[in-house]
C-alpha cells in the first residue's frame, strides 16, 4: 500500500529547540537565579554500610554565612522516596542505616556556595560500620548481612515457554557462556539542578528542575512531604540529556524542604562527582546464557539466569533487569525458553534507568552466542541470523504474537547492503 | 599489527512500559490568540527532538505551517500527564496523542464553521489555517477569526485527547503474555573495527545501520538518534565503567570515566525502514534506546572477526584484548 506524501511528517524541519540552544538563549535549570537566594550542599554518607549514630552539626552551625542544617530530627514527618518502592531516604536519620555513600544525612543552606561547602566538612558524624556487600554474588549469599528488611533479592521473575528440556534434546550444538557488563553513568552534560521558591501565599513550593517525567516526579514528591500534589509545582527548564538519569528523585526533595524552611530561594546543583556517586548507574549484569542449535543452524533452545545488581535502592530496578530477560533471544525464533532474573540489592551505587533498560545489556549476551554459534555452525553469521528471524506470526520469548512491523530481516539486508557485507568477504578469501 | 574486522548485530526492543502498566499520554490542541495553535503535553523534549515531532504532527493535521504550533513548556500545572520520556515511548504515545487532540480540533474547526458557512463539513476545506467553500475558496475564515466567533457564542475551539493502549501483564510464573509490548523495533548494525594488535586499542571506522522504525516523522532526527546512540554504544563497549570497590567510585569524574569523543567517533551510513504498517502516529516507531543497543555486540563480534578474541564482559579494554590475544583465547572462558 503506497501512503499519500505528507507536508510535514517525514520531513526535515529544524529542531523547534535548536535556535535557543545554539544561540544561548536557553535557560537550564543552574541559570535561574534570584537576588536573596540561598545556596545548599548536601552532607552525603561517610561509609557504605553503616548505623548512623551520632551526627553533630554544632560546629558547621556556627560558620558565618550558615542559614540552616536540616536534619532527619528536624522533618520526622517526611516519608522515604522511590519510583517502584519506597525504600530511598530523604535523609538518613541517627538510629538509622546508610546505605551506599550517596545516601544524604544533612542539607546544609548557606548563603554562598563555598560557605555551604565549607560547612558540610564540619559536620561530624560517627556510625557503627557494617560489611559492605559490593557483589551481588556475595549479597545472594544465605549468610549475608541484609541491607533491606526484605532481603538482598529484591525481585525474581521467571520466563518459561514450550519446553527447554526437548529444545536443548533437539540441539545438535550448544553454547554456554557467562557475559557481564559494568556499571555505567548516563553522563548527561547537565549535572543535577535545581531552584525552589516557597509562596506561602499559596503555600505551593515551585521547583525548576528537569525530569523525565512531571507528573510522577510530583507525586513522589508529594507523597513524600505528605502534601496534596497541588501543592508542588515543577516546571520545566530546559532539560538537556538525560538517558535515564533524570527519571529518579534527586535534588527536589531536599529542595523543597529548604524553601519551605527558609522561606526564601534556594538552589542546589551537584559536582560531577556527587552526580556519579549519588545518582542512578546503569546496572551491571551477569547473564549466564545457553542456546541450542541443530546441525542446520536452527535455534531450538535458549535458557538465561540474568543477576542484576541494583545497588542500595530499587529505582527502576525491578522493572529494569526482567525486561533485560524478556528480550533474552533476541528478534529470533526460538520455541523453548526458559529464564530467571534476579534483582540485587548491594551498598554500590544504585542502578536505575539508562537507554535500552535491561535490554542493552541483554542485546550483548545474545549478539555474543549467536556468533559464536554461527562460527561453531560454519555458517554465515548473517545467514544465520536471517533465517532464524521473525517475521509477521512469530512470537516473543513472552510468547507475544507479532503481527504486525516486522521488518527484522529487511534490516539485517539494508545493513549487509550498505556495508557491502559479501563483497568484503570475497575480498578476505 | 593492525588488522581489520566487521560485526553484525541485530536487535529488537520493546517499547512503552508495556507489562499491563495503564501507560498512556494525554495532550490538548487550542486555537489561541495571536495566530498560533497552542498544544499542551507535559513530554519531556530531552534531546530527542519529541517537540518537534509533535508540531509536525499537529502542523499535518491542522494544515498550518509549522511555525504556528506553540507548544508549552512542561508544567505541571498547565499540562496533564503525558508519562515518561524514556521506553522509547513518545513519538507513540505522546505523538498519538496529539495526532487525536489535533483531529478533534479539526473536526470541531469543520462543525462551527459549516454553522458559519450555512453548509455541510463535506462542502468545506482547509489550507494554510483557513477553512472555506470548496465553490468558494476566496470567502475564507481564518482559525482565529472562527475561534472569535466561537468564543462569542460562549464555546471555545479546543480538544482534549489521549491515547492509552492495552498491554497485559505477563504471568508471574512463566513470563507470557498475549500482548506484553505495544510494539517492537528492530535494528541492525554492521560495525568495522580496526584492531591494533600490539596496542590492544580499537578504533570503530565505519558503523553501517538500518532501524525499522515503522515510519520516520524528521528523517534527521532518526539519524541523530542513531548517531548519537552509537556514539554511546561505543563508550558502553570500549572504554565506560563506573568502577565500584567495596563501595566506593574509584573513578567520579571524567578524568577517570572515559566517554567518546569526536575523535571516537566513525563515519556512518544509515537507512531507514519504513513499512508505516504499526499503531504510532503515521505508522512511527520509537528509535531512542533501540538506537544505542546493537553497539556493543556488533563491536564484539567485530574484534573476534579481526583478531579471533573473543572478550564477554564489558568494557572491551586493550589490556583485556591483550590477555585474551596472549592467551591465544577464542571464546569467553576465563
Amino acid at each position: 500500500m503506497k501512503k499519500m506524501p505528507k507536508e510535514y511528517v517525514g520531513k526535515n524541519i529544524f529542531k523547534v529547540d535548536a535556535y535557543d540552544k545554539v544561540t544561548g538563549k536557553a535557560i537550564y535549570a543552574d541559570d535561574i537565579y534570584f537576588d536573596d537566594m540561598l545556596y545548599i550542599k548536601i552532607k552525603r554518607a561517610t561509609y557504605p554500610h553503616a548505623y548512623l549514630r551520632r551526627i553533630d552539626i554544632s560546629k558547621a552551625q556556627k560558620l558565618p554565612g550558615v542559614v540552616r542544617i536540616i536534619t532527619a530530627a528536624d522533618i520526622p514527618w517526611v516519608k522515604n522516596f522511590g519510583l517502584i518502592i519506597k525504600d530511598q531516604p530523604v535523609l538518613v536519620g541517627v538510629g538509622q542505616k546508610m546505605r551506599y555513600m550517596g545516601d544524604a544525612l544533612a542539607i546544609v543552606i548557606a548563603e554562598s556556595k563555598e560557605i555551604a561547602s565549607k560547612a558540610v566538612k564540619l559536620i561530624e558524624v560517627e556510625v557503627e560500620e557494617l560489611e559492605i556487600i559490593s557483589d551481588p554474588l556475595r549479597a545472594m549469599e544465605k549468610d549475608a548481612p541484609l541491607i533491606h528488611q526484605d532481603g538482598n533479592i529484591l525481585a525474581t521473575h521467571y520466563l518459561e515457554k514450550g519446553d527447554i528440556k526437548k529444545g536443548f534434546a533437539q540441539a545438535d550444538v550448544v553454547v554456554e557462556n557467562e557475559y557481564r557488563t559494568s556499571f555505567l553513568d548516563q553522563v548527561p552534560l547537565q549535572v543535577e539542578a535545581g531552584v525552589g521558591v516557597f509562596d506561602p501565599e499559596t503555600e505551593i513550593i515551585k521547583l525548576w528542575v528537569a525530569t523525565q517525567w512531571l507528573h510522577d516526579t510530583q507525586a513522589d514528591i508529594a507523597q513524600s512531604l505528605s502534601l496534596p500534589k497541588e501543592k508542588i509545582r515543577i516546571i520545566q527548564p530546559v532539560i538537556g540529556g538525560a538517558f535515564g538519569k533524570r527519571e529518579d528523585i534527586s535534588v527536589h526533595i531536599h529542595l523543597a524542604l529548604a524553601a519551605m524552611i527558609t522561606k526564601k530561594p534556594v538552589k542546589l546543583t551537584y559536582t560531577r562527582e556527587e552526580s556519579m556517586i549519588t545518582q542512578s548507574k546503569r546496572h551491571a549484569f551477569i547473564v549466564r546464557a545457553k542456546t541450542g542449535a541443530t546441525k542446520e543452524g536452527y535455534l531450538t533452545a535458549w535458557q538465561v539466569e540474568v543477576i542484576g545488581d541494583t545497588g542500595a535502592y530499587a529505582s527502576s530496578g525491578p522493572a529494569v533487569v526482567h525486561k533485560g530477560m524478556y528480550h533474552c533471544t533476541g528478534p529470533y525464533n526460538v520455541d523453548n525458553v526458559k529464564g530467571v532474573a534476579y534483582t540485587v540489592y548491594t551498598n554500590n551505587t544504585y542502578a536505575g534507568a539508562m537507554r535500552g533498560f535491561g535490554a542493552t545489556q541483554m542485546a550483548f549476551a545474545y549478539e555474543s552466542q549467536m556468533d559464536i554459534l554461527a562460527h561453531k555452525l560454519g555458517i554465515d553469521p548473517v545467514q544465520f541470523r536471517l533465517q532464524n528471524a521473525y517475521s509477521i506470526g512469530s512470537s516473543t520469548p513472552n510468547g507475544q504474537v507479532l503481527t504486525h512491523s516486522v521488518g527484522v530481516k529487511e534490516t539485517i539486508k539494508g545493513a549487509v547492503d550498505l556495508a557491502g557485507w559479501e563483497e568484503w568477504k570475497e575480498g578476505r578469501l | 599489527m593492525k588488522k581489520r574486522g566487521r560485526g553484525i548485530a541485530t536487535i529488537m526492543f520493546g517499547f512503552g512500559y508495556g507489562e499491563g502498566f495503564p501507560d498512556h499520554s494525554i495532550a490538548s490542541a487550542e486555537v489561541e490568540d495571536e495566530g498560533k495553535i497552542l498544544i499542551r503535553t507535559a513530554a519531556a523534549d530531552v534531546g530527542q527532538g519529541v517537540l518537534t515531532v509533535i508540531t509536525q504532527i499537529a502542523a499535518e493535521v491542522l494544515k498550518v505551517k509549522p511555525e504556528v504550533i506553540r507548544i508549552i513548556p512542561g508544567d505541571t500545572h498547565l499540562t496533564k500527564n503525558s508519562g515518561s520520556s524514556s521506553a522509547t515511548r513518545q513519538t507513540f504515545f505522546t505523538g498519538n496523542a496529539v495526532k487525536k487532540a489535533s483531529e478533534g480540533l479539526l473536526s470541531n474547526i469543520y462543525h462551527y464553521a459549516s454553522i458559519e458557512f450555512r453548509s455541510n463539513y463535506v462542502e468545506l476545506g482547509i489550507k494554510d489555517g483557513y477553512i472555506f467553500r470548496n465553490d468558494n475558496p476566496n470567502n475564507k475564515i481564518s482559525y482565529w477569526e472562527l475561534a472569535k466567533r466561537v468564543k462569542e457564542k460562549g464555546d471555545c475551539l479546543k480538544a482534549e485527547a489521549s491515547f492509552f493502549p492495552h498491554t497485559d501483564k505477563p504471568d508471574p510464573k512463566t513470563g507470557q503474555g498475549e500482548k506484553v509490548y505495544v510494539a517492537y523495533t528492530f535494528v541492525t548494525q554492521v560495525v568495522e573495527v580496526e584492531v591494533d594488535t600490539d596496542t590492544g586499542i580499537v578504533q570503530v571506522l565505519n558503523v553501517y545501520t538500518t532501524a525499522d522504525i515503522g515510519k520516520a516523522v524528521n528523517p534527521k532526527n532518526v539519524e541523530g538518534q542513531i548517531e548519537g546512540g552509537t556514539v554511546q554504544g561505543i563508550g558502553m563497549a570500549l572504554m565506560e565503567e563506573q568502577v565500584v570497590k567495596e563501595g566506593i567510585t574509584l573513578n567520579p569524574d571524567l578524568t577517570g570515566y572515559l566517554i567518546p569523543t569526536s575523535m571516537d567517533t566513525p563515519l556512518f551510513t544509515t537507512r531507514i525502514v519504513e513499512n508505516e504498517d504499526s499503531e504510532g502516529p503515521f505508522g512511527a516507531k520509537g528509535i531512542g534506546e533501540p538506537a544505542t543497543i546493537a553497539t556493543a555486540p556488533a563491536i564484539a563480534n567485530a574484534i573476534y572477526d579481526a583478531t579471533g578474541a573473543r572478550i564477554c564482559d564489558l568494557p572491551i579494554t586493550p589490556e583485556k584484548i591483550l590477555k585474551a590475544l596472549k592467551e591465544k583465547r577464542g571464546d569467553c572462558k576465563e
